[in-house]
């Protein structure tokens, strides 16, 4: 190695506090970074754990009732929180800039995007004129690789993409080429083939301009495709800093091993997530090292005694008294039972080449309006008791469209869905009080899904008494068995849902729809709001609901990982169509349907590093009205063919059917990814130029 | 917040109530202490005035300020100050009750509008801004004028003029708050469960008016003795010798340049009153405004 780079920016022990309530909450507890010049940092952790925080403290950025108790922030040796006003716009958007989680809210809605950056620009004198300005932008806009600048700089932020908003904040932080920059969840919004693009973007721009960058994220996976070293931080404490291969391979600290453990992934052949017990309760801290509570290792001196990082070997330090005796591995924890015994008899549920629009309605609305744009397609698929259903896709694929018209929130317009062998009434209204208790829905953010006026009890009781008509005893001792079902304490009964955290809000509604006695849950996205350790929770509470109750799940999901750890069958869809179909471990192995082949690939992956510095553009393609929808954007597109017939079924010989142009031999051929195949390589990526946004 | 705090540290919610007072705008401190006031005289006014509200001579007439008589007298020589203190709980028993009066209505027909949507929607809107378009004064006195001399001057008449002011306006405040939480999915949650458009309103949506539909109470009862002192000053509300603040004003406007006290006295009462209410709302829309923001998260 030659000579250490220099430091762009380091913070040394700070402690920091938020004013709640009355009471200084500590957000930040003698934290301390360093970063170098042309390196990623990682910074990992579950949500409320400060990594956020600290991400805006380097920018000096203190809310009003924020303090900094102790500690610095040195940006090449000078403390950005002595700064004065003047100082810190120096330093702000000119040497340190930022890449916010929400691109959307980020741009000014009412500003043409090119003039937003221009803003920036002249504010920091980095071009004289407005025309210098237009240049640097066209220049910039080019980098980020987002097509065709001169026409792009005089859009509104609502003509873009969320993929194209966030290159262009991108290209805004990047304008008065920073020495760092700060990336505060830049890809949490974006589907995964998006995100994929904006990681192989990143990784290109850090190639060619050499920056530093800290990148703050929840998501494992991303920071293994991105960065040099990793710092998890566990309720406002640093517990562990690692180059990132050394973080992956042999985590010391105990959360670190429960946090990547609780990743769920799509390789392994018999997936297991092994989630984390218990949870973080910032008001039972003990005063030694926050994770004792819930620490696997922990012996009782670890409650008293301050935990410092400690210097293991090259550049591995981690915050743990007891690191000597615990083995660098992974824990593994016991096996759920996932339900297996699905048996093939009449499906309990089934849709029927169903077709789905909005915007349809009445008589009267036909005729004054133009034809519905049709968002599902001639969509068929069956579900066995006991059986988990998986949708996947990208958003506006219709996977919510089919969830709410299986809920009867929505009128096919052509098909029809049948349970239990009877056809179901399309419109919940029609639906008899079995059948609207039969079929549960849970949404994806509890936070909107419980009524925030209404105690857990209360939300509990209101559907045992509507189906089953039970008495006031019955009743509370019924609650009391869910909230046991769903693994949360009794006490939790007479509780708001602002008194609950995430993942235990999640639980109530899972709650809420069992006490029901469904026998099919309808599931959309019902993890994606949560942290990754409350989801492998979850995903654990929801297999053994499912052995224990013998319901059948429709589940809604953009994780292909998660769907391969909760799922019996999956269906693929792109566009309001299913691609592919079959066993979810069919599924994840050759032949691919191309669409599902480059959803696969998009997976950041903690086992597959490194991604390399690829594709600029953006990938982006309208979905095709006659022919196969995914023709414009697929790269072993066959020919014409693909844009003027309907592609066939394809039978893979296994389980697992495939709608394509080509033959279930040549997909076998084209597929580069293996279940436990090679790591992702540069020439791999696809082979065909992508069609870029014209 | 409280999930921050943890939910294992809630304080009983007598110390909550007095750390909520102790955090709550200077604006809702000063409000609560002009109504306290206000209530306080408004019960013992009944009870204990220097002299009978109807009392004539109790001194000379247009008596200026004096200890005896802190507002003066009027020409039939009443005490001004008594009449004053009496007229504080007709006052605020008025607006009160009509404000009451109108906030159910209004938010039943706003909440079941919102609901129903559709052209039951469009119609009640329709008619509700009819009825806001004509200015409240113009309505009162169409609506006293309707009712004909026989009600004229009744105590009921005045409640239901203020409640049909109102109606219409907290009508579309209900309505406008209900519709943002129909599209929560707790709602759809319920609807999907099967339940009665009435228990739908119930359970999910009135709870979560609640702080809008308070706000707008307490705005709207802050208008409320205005409203009334314009009716009485034109003769429209309660009939003389009650003495309602409006009618006290316009009774004595003649003697504003012999003796300013008796018009300026009821006057400086209804100003302090309106004030301190207008206080009380402000302060209390920025509590709720902050609770409910940190409720939605």
């Amino acid at each position: 190695m030659t000579a250490m780079p220099e430091t762009v920016m380091a913070v040394r022990d700070l402690d920091f506090a938020y004013r709640t309530g009355g009471r200084w909450l500590k957000v930040l507890d003698s934290v301390s970074i360093e970063i170098r010049e042309g390196e990623v940092l990682g910074l990992v952790g579950e949500s409320g754990c400060g990594k956020s925080t600290l991400a805006y403290t380097l920018l000096g950025y203190l809310r009003s009732n924020a303090r900094v108790s102790r500690g610095e922030v040195l940006y090449r040796g000078d403390n950005v929180l002595a700064m004065n006003r003047t100082q810190l716009d120096r330093l702000r958007g000119h040497r340190i800039s930022l890449v916010p989680q929400n691109p959307t809210t980020a741009l000014s809605p009412h500003l043409r995007v090119g003039r937003q950056i221009a803003e920036v620009l002249l504010q920091h004198r980095a071009v004289a004129t407005e025309d210098a300005a237009n240049d640097a932008i066209v220049n910039l806009f080019g980098l980020v690789g987002l097509p065709d600048p001169e026409r792009l700089i005089r859009r509104y932020p609502h003509q873009l993409s969320g993929g194209q908003q966030q290159r262009v904040c991108i290209a805004m932080a990047l304008a008065c080429d920073p020495d760092l920059l700060i990336l505060d969840e830049p890809t949490t919004g974006l589907d995964v083939t998006t995100q994929s693009q904006i990681i192989s973007l990143l990784a290109d721009l850090r190639q060619r301009l050499g920056m530093a960058m800290l990148y703050v994220t929840h998501d494992l996976g991303v920071l293994a495709q991105i960065a040099d070293r990793v710092g998890v931080m566990y309720a406002g404490h640093m517990v562990e800093v690692a180059p990132v291969g050394v973080l992956f391979d042999a985590p010391r600290h105990p959360y670190t091993q429960g946090l990547i453990a609780s990743v769920p992934t799509v390789e392994v052949e018999k997936p297991v997530v092994h989630a984390l017990k218990g949870l973080l309760r910032r008001d039972e801290l003990p005063a030694g090292c926050p994770f004792q509570p819930r620490c696997g290792f922990a012996e009782p001196s670890c409650a008293d005694d301050r935990q410092t990082l400690e210097s293991i070997d090259g550049g591995h330090q981690v915050a743990c008294q007891r690191w000597r005796a615990i083995a660098p591995e992974l824990p593994t924890g016991e096996d759920e039972p996932h339900a297996t015994s699905v048996t093939s008899g009449a499906p309990l549920f089934r849709f029927d080449a169903v077709s789905l629009s909005y915007g349809g309605g009445t008589m009267w609305k036909r005729f004054l309006e133009s034809d519905p744009i049709v968002v599902v397609r001639d969509v068929s698929f069956d579900l066995q008791p006991g059986e988990t259903l998986a949708l996947v896709g990208e958003s506006g694929s219709g996977k919510s469209t089919i969830a709410r018209a299986a809920a009867g929130l929505l009128s096919p317009i052509a098909g029809g869905i049948a349970f239990k062998g009877e056809p179901l009434p399309p419109r919940v209204e029609q639906r008899s009080r079995a059948q609207r208790r039969e079929v549960q829905f849970i949404f994806q953010n509890p936070d909107a899904s419980l009524n925030p006026r209404a105690r857990v009890d209360q939300m509990l009781a209101r559907p045992l008494a509507m189906f089953f008509g039970l008495a006031r005893d019955e009743i509370r001792d019924r609650t009391k068995q869910a909230l046991h079902d769903v693994r949360l304490d009794a006490s939790y009964a007479r509780r708001f849902p602002d008194e609950l955290s995430g993942g235990e809000r999640q639980r109530v509604a899972i709650a809420r729809a069992l006490v029901a006695d469904p026998q099919l849950l309808l599931c959309d996205e019902i993890l994606s709001a949560l942290d990754v350790s409350v989801q492998a929770n979850i995903i654990t509470l929801l297999r053994r609901l499912q052995a224990e109750t013998n319901v059948a799940m429709l589940f809604i999901s953009h994780d292909l990982a998660v769907v391969r750890n909760l799922a019996h069958k999956v269906a693929v869809l792109y566009h309001g169509q299913i691609m592919e179909t079959g066993d979810v471990d069919e599924l994840f192995a050759p032949p691919f349907h191309p669409y599902t082949h480059a959803l696969l690939l998009a997976v950041p992956s903690i086992r597959h590093r490194k991604r390399k510095a690829a594709p600029r553009t953006e990938i982006l393609g309208a979905p095709n009205n006659t022919g196969c929808a995914f023709a414009g954007r697929c790269p072993w597109q066959v020919g014409a063919i693909c844009e003027e017939q309907d592609p066939p079924w394809r039978d893979s010989g296994r389980s697992n059917r495939i709608r394509c142009h080509h033959t279930v031999d040549d997909l076998q051929r084209l597929a580069i990814l293996g279940i436990d195949g090679p790591p992702v390589s540069d020439a791999l990526h696809p082979p065909n130029t992508p069609k870029e946004v014209t | 917040m409280s999930s921050l705090d943890g939910p294992a540290t809630r304080p009983n919610p007598i110390a909550r109530l007095a750390s909520l007072w102790w955090r709550s705008p200077q604006s809702l401190k000063i409000g609560s202490a002009i109504l306290v006031f206000w209530v306080v005289v408004a019960v013992l006014g009944t009870l204990w005035i220097p002299y009978g509200y109807a009392q004539i001579r109790t001194g000379l007439p247009l008596e200026g300020m004096s200890w005896g008589h802190p507002f003066g007298t009027d020409q039939l020589g009443r005490d001004v100050f008594s009449r004053v203190l009496y007229g504080a709980h007709i006052v605020i028993l008025l607006s009160f009750a009509g404000t009451v009066f109108g906030l159910v209505v209004g938010a039943t027909i706003g909440l079941i509008s919102a609901y129903i949507g559709g052209w039951l929607d469009e119609v009640v809107q329709r008619l509700a801004e009819a009825f806001i378009a004509i200015p409240f004064l113009v309505l009162a006195l169409l609506a006293v004028a309707t009712a004909g001399p026989e009600l004229s001057g009744e105590p009921g008449l005045v409640i239901f003029v203020v409640a049909l002011v109102y109606t219409p306006r907290i009508a579309r405040m209900a309505r406008a708050a209900a519709l943002d939480i129909i599209t929560r999915d707790f709602v759809t949650i319920a609807k999907l469960r099967g339940e009665s458009a009435w228990s739908v309103m119930r359970r999910e949506l009135l709870p979560n008016t609640t702080g809008t539909l308070l706000v707008e109470f307490s705005l709207r009862a802050g208008y409320a003795p205005a409203l009334i002192g314009a009716l009485g000053f034109l003769g429209f509300g309660i009939k003389a010798p009650m003495p309602e603040w409006g009618l006290l004003i316009s009774e004595n406007r003649a003697l504003v340049l012999i003796q300013p006290i008796t018009v300026i006295g009821p006057g400086l009462a209804l100003a302090s009153l309106i004030v301190g209410l207008n206080m009380f709302t402000e302060g209390l829309a920025r509590i709720l405004g902050r609770t409910v923001r940190l409720g939605e998260r």
